[in-house]
């Protein structure tokens, strides 16, 4: 098996979404305070459903290529069912992932959830996401 | 000298006389630098008016455009890849005191040639083959990222046993001590780590009053700079005083290595404590407030590496690093270029991977404390 899926390198290379929604509805943070690997996602919401959604991301090429993937799989996904994606969902919309990857599948799910709980709770991560 | 040859013997490689060195390193350099402006459009973007016809000789070496080793940190830094990520085999990284992580990547050719080089000089400047080493660090399988801990790795496959003493980013001196003791008498003992373990472990030697002489061959190996996370220094001087007071090492048998995950420098320091550049790599000392203009021999300034190595990306970086470089000959016989660090950039963070285990080391010391003090409250 290749190192990286197919869909990793295309994500990795052109990534979707980049940046922050202006006036965002939520924006949830999630970051691995040892390797370091953060995702930020700002969204707008209307009718329990994610609308407009960016993405800004740190640290290993899965990482960046999970955080583009999220923005496009989240794109018109009701609220419910993003507090549900898991880690194996996360990693087969990533066309699979090395066992030294799958973190990366964690983090997606924990953003995902994130995102979920902080509209429920009208919450805006002051996300620390900076390169410095 | 190709390139070929100064990776796999990096000590011939260092004491082939000056002339030679600079043609070597100006053809190794020139060819690597037309290897990424003819694949790499980002790259090529960046070169304005400088194109491989303008790489002749050693004198023109600065005139190569270098990228700011913050790129590695942009969340675009697909952009600095000249191999597809198909063809990436490995990501290093290292994380600083602002948390987001600094991640090199690196395709098959680029690991082979500095696995190889790496294990060249620790060859050619430590001459270890045999032993026993201590490692005051995180293992490989505890943080297989880390771009200090994967250098110091390398050198296990040069020792007879070895043992990591960072678990779950807690050191435990008494374990330490322990190893130490059972290889007594039937291994010469190395210890190798970031300064600031390995200081703290002659602190709690210090403290303890215990004493432990280790054996005529061993040696210190470090990496990861002298500043603290706190900010505060420790002096190399009074390092190597404690050293040879509470261990019985030799100063000369003191080695410190400088380095940075983005490229395929290590400066490995040989018994005059100089920090030989190795061949295959170019050291340009930059003037603070223009990085276009080089600084000669002696002056210090900001800290540009030339890698020849590279074929992931382009390997032409402006650190965040001050020091100098000094391209006198060295006592030990070693021509070529030594470099000295001396402090991070104003502004920089502070930056590597010792940082963030130092770091952690001490918040996992602080929850313990906290525990203690938590239990004793309740009784």
């Amino acid at each position: 098996m290749p190192r990286f899926s197919e869909c990793v390198i295309d994500h990795f290379t052109n990534p979707r979404n980049c940046g922050r929604v202006p006036d965002p509805d939520v924006a949830a943070f999630v970051g691995n305070p040892v390797c370091g690997d953060q995702i930020l996602l700002t969204a707008r919401v209307g009718d329990d459903t994610v609308g407009e959604i960016a993405f800004e991301a740190f640290g290993c090429s899965a990482a960046l290529a999970v955080a583009s993937i999220l923005t496009e799989r989240l794109t018109g996904m009701p609220i419910p069912d993003v507090a549900v994606i898991d880690q194996t969902l996360v990693a087969g919309w990533s066309g699979g992932l090395a066992p030294d990857q799958r973190h990366v599948a964690v983090l997606g799910a924990d953003v995902a959830h994130r995102l979920a709980e902080n509209y429920r709770g009208g919450v805006l991560d002051d996300a620390p996401v900076s390169a410095g | 000298m190709e390139l070929a040859a100064m990776v796999g013997m990096p000590g011939e490689a260092l004491r082939v006389p000056r002339a030679q060195w600079r043609q070597s390193l100006a053809e190794a350099v020139g060819a690597a630098f037309a290897y990424h402006y003819e694949r790499n459009a980002f790259y090529r973007a960046q070169c304005d008016s400088v194109s491989p016809a303008d790489i002749a000789d050693y004198a023109d070496l600065h005139k190569i455009p270098l990228l700011p080793v913050g790129m590695f940190k942009q969340a675009g830094a697909h952009v600095l890849l000249t191999a597809g990520l198909a063809d990436i085999e490995t990501e290093i990284r290292s994380t600083g005191t602002g948390g987001v992580p600094s991640v090199a990547r690196r395709d098959a050719l680029t690991t082979t040639r500095a696995s190889v080089g790496i294990f060249g000089g620790y060859r050619d400047l430590f001459g270890i083959s045999k032993g026993a080493g201590m490692f005051l660090c995180p293992s490989t399988a505890e943080v297989p990222e880390m771009g200090m801990v994967k250098v110091f790795n390398l050198l296990t496959a040069m020792l007879d046993d070895h043992r990591y003493l960072v678990h779950n980013y807690s050191f435990d001196p008494e374990q330490a001590l322990a190893y130490l003791r059972g290889w007594e008498g039937r291994m010469t003992r190395h210890i190798i780590g970031p300064p600031f373990i390995i200081a703290r472990f002659m602190r709690f030697l210090e403290l303890e009053s215990v004493p432990l002489t280790l054996d005529p061959e061993s040696m210190i190996i470090m990496l990861g700079g002298w500043k603290q996370y706190t900010g505060r220094s420790i002096s190399r001087e009074e390092f190597n005083d404690k050293a040879q007071r509470l261990l019985g090492i030799d100063t000369t048998r003191i080695r410190d290595m400088y380095g940075m995950i983005e490229s395929n420098m290590l400066a490995i320091e040989c018994e005059h404590q100089r920090k030989h550049v190795p061949p295959w790599c170019f050291v340009s000392i930059r003037d603070v407030t223009d990085p276009a203009v080089e600084l000669a021999p002696g002056q210090t300034g900001g800290i540009a590496i030339l890698d020849a190595l590279n074929t992931a990306y382009p390997g032409f970086l402006m650190s965040d690093d001050i020091g100098e470089i000094d391209e006198s000959d060295c006592p030990c016989g070693r021509t070529g270029q030594t470099v000295r660090f001396r402090r991070r950039r104003q502004g920089a963070e502070l930056g590597c991977c010792a940082v963030s285990i130092e770091k952690y080391l001490d918040s996992n010391e602080v929850v313990a404390e906290c525990e203690l003090v938590d239990v004793a409250g309740r009784r």
